[in-house]
């Protein structure tokens, strides 16, 4: 079980950097054209025209898969900001207390909005949604990124809160993810390449 | 009760203008018992949202471009048709034409229509004198939705995208040489900075509309009801009259600030008019039955 | 219950969220939902999620990864270590030496970039490690960083001068012309800054290297070839109409990929490195934004900021008391929300106002960046905080103590285009004429 939520998150996580890449393609592809459409104009004085239909809504899109597929990977490496000023001054069995509380609260919020992300991808389907751009694209599809990633978030963070109530502490809140702990953490960050 | 109500354009557009009378309108004639408060600019939902969240209940009421659900049906894009319905008459006669359909459409969605008012009829802005179709071959042409780009294919123009806070630089840049908009937009957006020559060939005259979410108007009194009927069907007649003004006014702004504001020579609206007659016989097979009953209602 | 009552409350849930270690895009979310279930009657989680789509799927957007990712790559690379090398001989006079190449880097990235936290992680993730293995104070080098990223804001192009202009029918050519000088002025007052607490705190600042011969500092400059090539490339792209500035941030990552693979630093455990980081920094902001655009139109649905705007503007104050209440209102709400979500919630209450009191909306365009770049390094919420967090593990606080200065500075700023409005209309003025 372990081993499988883990390779899950992980799996999102470079899910998510295909679509930065693919952003970075897409984008590149556009600006090669617009290169070619550019020398045109200089040779033959007028332009070709070359263009990625909704080149722009379809990045859109792709930003938007990036950033909620990442969203469990980016919680378990400790890549979500959080405030833990009170959290570390306080005894450890305290802190326990501190970060089930967080779990719970992060948890309850995920599985909310993972509902209701859902509604919306399920309502944009049944009233057959389509983008108002050059290429008509049923929103349902880009939109199903959000119960996705928010969905496994929600898992990710039940999965941080059992593991709390098992009396040991979730990865991102083991000391080498933890923020403002020591010192040396900008120093760290020289070393580590963090 | 109050309702919240979206809108994508800034306050000082006149399409906002009107809403703010439209909204004072209703709580007078409900003496205070339905007030609208109006959030323009898109500061509530963005414009893309708009008519989702009010098919949602998220607000009951809210404003949209009608040409953004072009790809929903075709139906609804017919008023970005060009060379249909050139000027405020034809529009007007479009728009009875279309309303019954769309009010369909929509109300299929749960939405029900209040009013519609346009945007002034579209001209060419361009940077040298524009005489005939041939002109515009090989101009780099902004296009936004798949009508645009048709029309760019076929006047022999390069189609490109560029997002309107882009257009500015884009044209500074040589990335776009020519668009197509109302004179509403190049005098807000100072076109002068970068265009010369506004060309008033009157492409189309595409329209904002308001709906309600037909449980929450449902919701209401007969009499608040009735209010909010009355409020916009003045609110409709208002607008148009506001759209005719505004044309006027931000052409003569154009001109003032330099640009060349040209009336398009009788060649160049043939071979445009040529261009759009194309365009509708696509149009007419991708529309089908409901297009077949706009156009058989459509008395210019 | 009254605006005041009701804001209180919200701030101190905020609090009570943020500092029991709930993470912040959660706290957001939180407060959001908690504001708008007491005070309107709309459909919390339909709204939530028609907000984070629209929020999440934006063109304007998708440079924010795209810019990180260079400086992931630009970080493995030896190409920021050439950059300090190159720079460093020249610097040994400057009180403050190395330290400028943070605020002089923002500022030149700041023409590439529309926004203050692609700025920050870009350069940060660069400058960060190498100022602090050649031993520069910690304080100024998140200070300057935290500062100086804001320019990202002010230096055309910018994301809230977009905001601005559409919201209040500017041009927003003549808005991004007018924040050339004020973006210069306040570099110049950022390095005069680090150059007067350098000379005050000697001690503090590591020895210059040894003094070079000119023809070896020259042989050095060499090694900020590949820098400039790329910087030339960026902003060259968008200057030949090839590229908007959104699809330059994708030369960027062409080109910082190419000139890395010259430096033979370019191999797939690198590249993979690069991309998973910047996924993870790209992803962190963006779930922040998502919470940050919910609880604006949170606060769009109870009204609160609108009514607080309404009830500076029943004071009808003159026009230099009027900016002296909106500079505080903007302060204590950038504080707690997004900058652009401040001005996309008031400016249709404030504009009216500014207008009335006689005061140019251009120029109050410039005023407006200005303290929206304040909001950015105000604790609990400052984007460049948050990025500054997670690119160096320092909690934001003791950022925000750094960055304190250099907000001082920004307020000063604020009462030299006050006094000199042609700071900021001279350039605008001569355009287009
Ligand atoms: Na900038
Ligand atoms: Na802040």
């Amino acid at each position: 079980m372990r081993r499988f939520l883990d390779r899950l998150y992980r799996a999102c996580g470079w899910i998510a950097a295909a679509f930065i890449a693919a952003i970075c393609l897409l984008v590149s592809a556009q600006v090669l054209l617009n290169s070619i459409d550019r020398v045109s104009t200089l040779l033959t004085g007028s332009a070709i025209g070359l263009t990625i239909p909704s080149y722009a809504d379809i990045t859109g899109f792709f930003l938007a898969g990036a950033s909620f597929f990442a969203l469990a990977f980016t919680l378990n490496e400790g890549g979500h900001i959080r405030v833990s000023l009170v959290v570390h001054q306080v005894p450890p069995r305290f802190r326990r207390a501190f970060e089930i509380w967080a779990a719970l609260a992060g948890g309850a919020a995920a599985l909310y909005f993972t509902w209701y992300s859902s509604v919306l991808c399920y309502q944009s389907y049944l009233y057959g949604d389509v983008s108002s751009g050059m290429v008509a694209v049923p929103l349902w599809l880009p939109q199903s990124v959000m119960p996705l990633g928010l969905g496994v978030l929600s898992i990710a963070l039940l999965d941080a809160l059992v593991t709390l109530l098992k009396g040991a502490l979730p990865a991102y809140a083991h000391p080498a993810q933890a923020i403002d702990t020591d010192e040396g953490a900008l120093a760290r960050s020289v070393l580590d390449g963090e | 009760d109050t309702w919240d109500m979206p809108t994508p354009y800034p306050d000082k557009t006149f399409h906002t203008q009107n809403i703010i009378e439209f909204a004072k309108d209703v709580e007078k004639a409900t003496h205070g018992k339905l007030t609208i408060k109006v959030h323009s600019a898109g500061s509530l939902f963005k414009h893309k949202e708009i008519k989702n969240a009010v098919r949602g209940g998220q607000v009951p009421i809210g404003e949209f471009f009608l040409g953004l659900l072009a790809n929903e049906n075709p139906a609804f894009g017919i008023d970005t048709q060009p060379f249909l319905a050139t000027d405020y008459k034809q529009a007007a006669a479009l728009w009875k034409a279309q309303r019954p359909v769309v009010e369909k459409l929509l109300g299929k969605q749960g939405l029900m229509v209040l009013f519609s008012v346009p945007w002034p009829p579209q001209g060419l802005y361009t940077k040298h004198e524009i005489k005939t179709v041939a002109d515009l071959k090989g101009l780099k042409f902004r296009t936004y939705n798949a009508t645009l780009e048709r029309f760019a294919k076929l006047v022999g123009a390069a189609p490109t995208q560029v997002q309107v806070p882009d257009i500015p630089q884009a044209f500074a840049t040589g990335r776009v040489e020519a668009m197509i908009t109302s004179p509403s937009t190049g005098a807000n957006s100072k076109a002068w900075d970068y265009v010369s020559y506004y060309t008033n060939i009157q492409a189309w005259v595409p329209k904002n509309i308001v709906v309600v979410n037909a449980r929450a108007f449902h919701r209401l009194s007969k009499d608040e009801q009735a209010a909010v009927i009355k409020a916009a069907q003045e609110a409709q007649t208002r607008g148009w009259a506001m759209s005719k003004k505004e044309t006027a006014e931000k052409t003569a702004i154009l001109r003032e600030n330099g640009m060349h504001i040209i009336t398009p020579s009788p060649e160049l609206m043939a071979g445009l008019k040529k261009i759009g007659g194309e365009m509708m016989t696509q149009w007419k097979k991708d529309a089908g039955a409901q297009g077949a009953a706009i156009l058989n209602a459509y008395k210019p | 219950m009254n605006e005041v009552a009701m804001t209180v409350l919200l701030l101190a849930l905020l609090f009570v969220m943020l500092g029991s270690g709930i993470w912040v895009a959660f706290s957001l979310l939180i407060v959001a939902l908690s504001g708008m279930a007491l005070f309107s009657s709309a459909p919390l989680g339909d709204v939530l999620a028609t907000t984070a789509w629209g929020a999440s799927n934006s063109w304007a957007l998708a440079a924010l990864p795209l810019f990180i990712w260079m400086g992931e790559i630009l970080f493995r690379s030896r190409m920021s270590e050439d950059m300090f090398t190159g720079l460093s001989p020249w610097m040994g006079r400057l009180p403050g030496r190395l330290l400028h190449v943070n605020i002089v880097g923002c500022a030149v990235f700041a023409a590439v970039s529309g926004s203050s936290a692609a700025t920050a992680a870009t350069i940060g993730k660069m400058s960060v490690p190498e100022l602090t293995r050649r031993g520069y104070p910690e304080k100024l080098i998140l200070g300057t960083l935290a500062g100086s990223a804001t320019l990202g804001l002010l230096i055309p192009p910018s994301i809230i001068l977009i905001v601005y202009g559409v919201a209040t029918e500017q041009s927003i050519a003549r808005l991004f012309v007018a924040g050339i000088l004020p973006g210069i002025m306040l570099m110049v007052l950022f390095m005069g800054y680090v150059v007067i607490w350098s000379l005050t705190h000697k001690a503090q600042i590591p020895a210059p290297d040894p003094s070079l011969p000119l023809r070896e500092k020259f042989a050095r400059s060499k090694r900020l070839i590949p820098v400039i090539l790329l910087i030339a490339g960026v902003i060259g792209s968008i200057y030949a109409g090839i590229a908007s500035p959104t699809d330059a941030a994708a030369v960027g990552v062409v080109l910082a990929l190419v000139l890395s693979w010259f430096a033979k630093t370019l191999n797939l455990e690198t590249f993979k490195a690069g991309l998973i980081g910047a996924t993870k920094t790209s992803c962190m902001i963006a779930f922040i934004l998502v919470g940050a655009a919910f609880l604006t139109v949170a606060m769009g649905f109870t009204g609160i900021p609108s009514l607080l705007a309404q009830w500076i503007g029943s004071l009808h104050l003159s026009p230099y008391a009027l900016l002296g209440a909106l500079t505080v209102f903007f302060v204590i709400l950038g504080c707690f929300l997004d900058g652009i979500s401040v001005v996309v919630l008031t400016t249709s209450v404030i504009l009216p106002m500014v207008e009335q009191a006689g005061i140019d909306p251009l120029w109050f365009g410039i005023f407006v960046v200005i303290v929206v770049e304040m909001s950015q390094i105000t604790p609990p919420v400052g984007f460049n905080l948050f990025v500054i967090q997670s690119l160096t593990g320092r909690n934001i606080v003791r950022v925000a103590m750094a960055a304190a200065p250099f907000f001082a500075i920004l307020l000063i700023a604020l009462g030299l285009i006050t006094a000199f409005p042609e700071i900021v209309t001279a350039l605008p003025a001569v355009m287009g004429h």
